[in-house]
């Protein structure tokens, strides 16, 4: 058995090791190999990011042969030199600015304790939690039709409220018709999109934290709220911060929502950043003003990235 | 070994499929003339209608048309932008007529037809619908700078009049008013029989006025424009929109208008806001109102919504009889055109189903199957082509000069004019009632003076 293993090794020992191909040859394979996905990088992501900054630098309806360079004039008629545009900017500002920090604070309100009660329940905890991912799973355009059917005067809500005896609550508008409603209905329809994914990060993250701290600060005497406030939400706060950038990040360029279900209305009340983008690019007949949608996007970009820096700098 | 028979085999068959590729054009070309042509639409209705004429079209000259429909239209014109950069255009194209017909001919993606269309061709158009989808001099001039109607000349035409019609058409369902007590067959008169009128219902439970508020501006197109050209007359009327503001939307005037206007806002239906205006239609054919407003072109959508043309009183806005003029016409403005790409291989043919497809009789065809009416002018045989129902529309297409509410004319507005800010404060208006008349006036002028500011 020995002299087996020894003329195995004397055998290895001597083999020479294997022919490497030629360099050159090895360097094209890996380029082979790469080239597509590079190819589709430098056409995907590089030219068409490059083509939109210069874009905002011109007017461009989408047809014409040339843009026309008119330099900062986009940025500057959004901000302020337009007298249409501005105020419908800032309109939508504001709009967006409530949808970012509601979004994020109530997903986590919601979320936290969410995930705590899936995670402290033993049975059954498979089946609950996919019951509380469905509204992940179910999301997107349809899931924003039925809930306009549900929202609508003679829809499901109404309905209950009548049948609960709480009628003078119902919205003879509808809830998406009624400008003190509108937008806080779309507030909480994102929200009730967004909390399956923040419960999964939570839950992940509970099940992360070693039970023997718990157990420790629970023998010392601390109350089931003070391991909430200095162990668990300590320990959890990177996936807040995720959570919470999720959310400022969709309330910047989202627009679907707001599209499908009021299209910025009723009389503009929740019109958004995200949407006022997309009417100037795809809503406005043949009028050149993609140009100033890009400007608009790139302004939404440098707000997202002066934010997410600053959040970062206060987090730290 | 396996893998050089690999790579062969992959080489062969991309030969082998080059080679069909190849051969297809070929095969066509010593096939003979069997010219084949395409076609998008932004309207369903209009491509089963266009499919079906093109069966005749076909049967008379050889040449086959296929149209696809490409919904709805802010789809229709982004898809035509793409193509337009992977020069993957069909060959005809059906646009809105008097501007996006313009704009794309400027931009070089429509071809100029003024050679084609002789003066027998015009001829058998409405007389108000001949010149549009014609580039002009006052419309190169009043366009904004920016504008790709700058880099087009004068004299070229884009668009041959395809359909025709006009907005601020009012549908009762007759079986509701009947409900109500009112007389079924009897138009109101007067913006204030038709306010009585929706009182009426809305008391009887039979509903009131739907309309797609969630595309702001359809109230302050389809109603107010109308009712406020009635009230102040053609001049005054135009003075609202004018630069400088000084007979305005907030003078007592115009005040006025708004305040009548206005006095829908008890009777809208519930949640008139948040429709669309395809969905108020559906909510009006599923009897959730009693009135409707839209244009000659609702009748059809009612129709394939299952509200029959025989159920319905139709009128136009009514004027108050507090305004100036105590009658109304709707002037037909075309309301599509049909253009050919600059990028078709076979302009003859495309202009050639053009041609047929606005002649009497094709342009019959279509009108029949898609109850839409046509920009051509059918004469004496129009009731026989279109059917009474459909026919019975264009009464409100004539009446005296004064009367006549070209809802076309945009010649008065600023060129920036953007219908969506009057939209959204009429709406604050009325159903929201967020804004009285005043203010909603003093607004207009901002609005309006912000976009003749912008145009200079």
């Amino acid at each position: 058995m020995s002299t087996l293993i020894t003329g195995d090794r004397a055998a290895r020992l001597d083999a020479r090791p294997p022919a490497r191909p030629p360099r050159l040859r090895r360097w094209l394979t890996g380029w082979a190999f790469v080239t597509p996905a590079v190819a589709l990088f430098l056409l995907m992501g590089v030219y068409t990011i490059a083509s939109g900054f210069l874009l905002s630098f011109a007017t461009w309806n989408g047809f014409t042969p040339q843009w026309t360079w008119v330099g900062l004039k986009n940025y500057a008629d959004l901000l302020y030199a337009d007298l249409t545009l501005a105020p419908e900017l800032r309109r939508a500002l504001w709009n967006t600015l409530q949808v970012m920090v509601a979004v994020p604070v109530l997903t986590v309100v919601v979320a936290l304790p969410l995930a705590m009660m899936l995670n402290s329940v033993t049975r059954l905890r498979a089946l609950l939690r996919s019951v509380y991912f469905l509204p992940y799973v179910t999301s997107g355009i349809a899931v924003y039709y039925a809930w306009r059917y549900v929202l609508q005067p003679d829809g499901a809500i109404n309905l209950l409220l009548g049948s609960l005896g709480l009628g003078s609550l119902a919205q003879p508008q509808g809830w998406l018709g009624n400008p003190d409603t509108a937008l806080p209905t779309l507030i909480l329809i994102l929200v009730w999109s967004s909390v399956p994914v923040a419960t999964l990060l939570y839950l992940s993250g509970l099940q992360a934290i070693d039970g023997n701290v718990i157990e420790a600060a629970q023998i010392d005497g601390a109350a089931p709220r003070h391991v909430l406030r200095h162990i668990i939400w300590p320990l959890l706060r990177p996936i807040t911060i995720a959570i919470v950038l999720l959310g400022v990040r969709d309330a910047l360029h989202g627009f679907q929502i707001f599209l499908i279900m009021t299209n910025g209305g009723p009389g503009g009340h929740t019109d958004v950043l995200g949407l006022m983008t997309y009417r100037l690019s795809f809503m406005k007949g043949l009028a050149p003003t993609l140009g100033v949608a890009s400007a608009l996007g790139w302004l939404l970009f440098a707000g997202a990235v002066l934010m997410t820096l600053a959040f970062g700098r206060r987090v730290r | 070994m396996t893998a050089g028979r690999t790579l062969a085999l992959v080489l062969a068959a991309a030969v082998g499929l080059t080679a069909c590729n190849a051969a297809q054009p070929q095969q066509q070309q010593q096939g003979g003339t069997a010219a084949s042509l395409t076609m998008w639409t932004f309207k369903k209705s209009h491509a089963d209608a266009l499919n079906k004429a093109a069966g005749q079209f076909k049967a008379e000259t050889g040449i086959s048309v296929t149209v696809e429909a490409v919904t709805p239209d802010d789809v229709f014109v982004s898809k035509v932008q793409s193509a337009a950069q992977t020069n993957g255009l069909p060959d005809v194209l059906e646009v809105h007529a008097g501007g996006e017909d313009l704009e794309m001919g400027a931009s070089g993606l429509l071809q100029d037809l003024a050679a084609d269309v002789n003066d027998a061709w015009k001829g058998r158009l409405l007389p108000s619908t001949q010149e549009t989808g014609v580039l002009t001099q006052e419309k190169i001039d009043s366009v904004a700078a920016d504008s790709p109607m700058k880099q087009g000349k004068a004299g070229q035409r884009f668009s041959v009049p395809f359909t025709a019609g006009a907005f601020g058409i009012v549908y009762a369902n007759k079986d509701k008013l009947k409900a109500a007590g009112l007389d079924p067959e009897t138009p109101p008169k007067t913006w204030e029989e038709f306010v009585a009128a929706l009182e009426k219902t809305t008391a009887a439970d039979q509903g009131g006025l739907s309309l797609g508020l969630k595309v702001s501006q359809t109230g302050f197109n389809w109603i107010y424009q109308p009712l406020a050209y009635a009230y102040l007359g053609k001049e005054r009327f135009q003075a609202l929109f004018a630069k400088g503001g000084t007979q305005g939307f907030s003078t007592p005037d115009g005040v006025k208008t708004l305040e009548v206007y206005s006095r829908l806002s008890p009777y809208w239906m519930p949640g008139a806001t948040t429709l669309g205006i395809d969905e108020a239609d559906v909510a009006f054919a599923q009897g959730k109102s009693a009135f409707n407003v839209g244009g000659t072109f609702t009748l059809a959508f009612l129709n394939q919504n299952g509200l029959s043309p025989d159920k319905l009183l139709t009128f136009p806005i009514p004027p108050s009889t507090e305004g100036r003029n105590q009658a109304i016409s709707m002037s037909p403005l075309a309301l599509t055109g049909l253009g050919v790409t600059a990028s078709t291989r076979d302009r003859e043919a495309a202009v050639k189903w053009i041609d047929w497809v606005t002649s009497p009789k094709g342009a019959g065809i279509v009108a029949k199957e898609s109850l839409d009416l046509p920009a051509t002018d059918l004469g004496a045989e129009a009731e026989t082509l279109l059917g009474k129902d459909l026919a019975a529309l264009q009464k409100y297409f004539t009446g005296p000069p004064e009367t006549a509410y070209e809802a076309g004319d945009s010649s008065f507005f600023p060129s920036d004019y953007d219908q969506v800010k009057p939209g959204d404060l009429t709406v604050r208006l009325t159903p929201l009632k967020e804004l009285t008349a005043q203010q909603a006036g003093t607004e207009l002028d901002k609005v309006i003076a912000a976009m003749w500011k912008s145009t200079q």
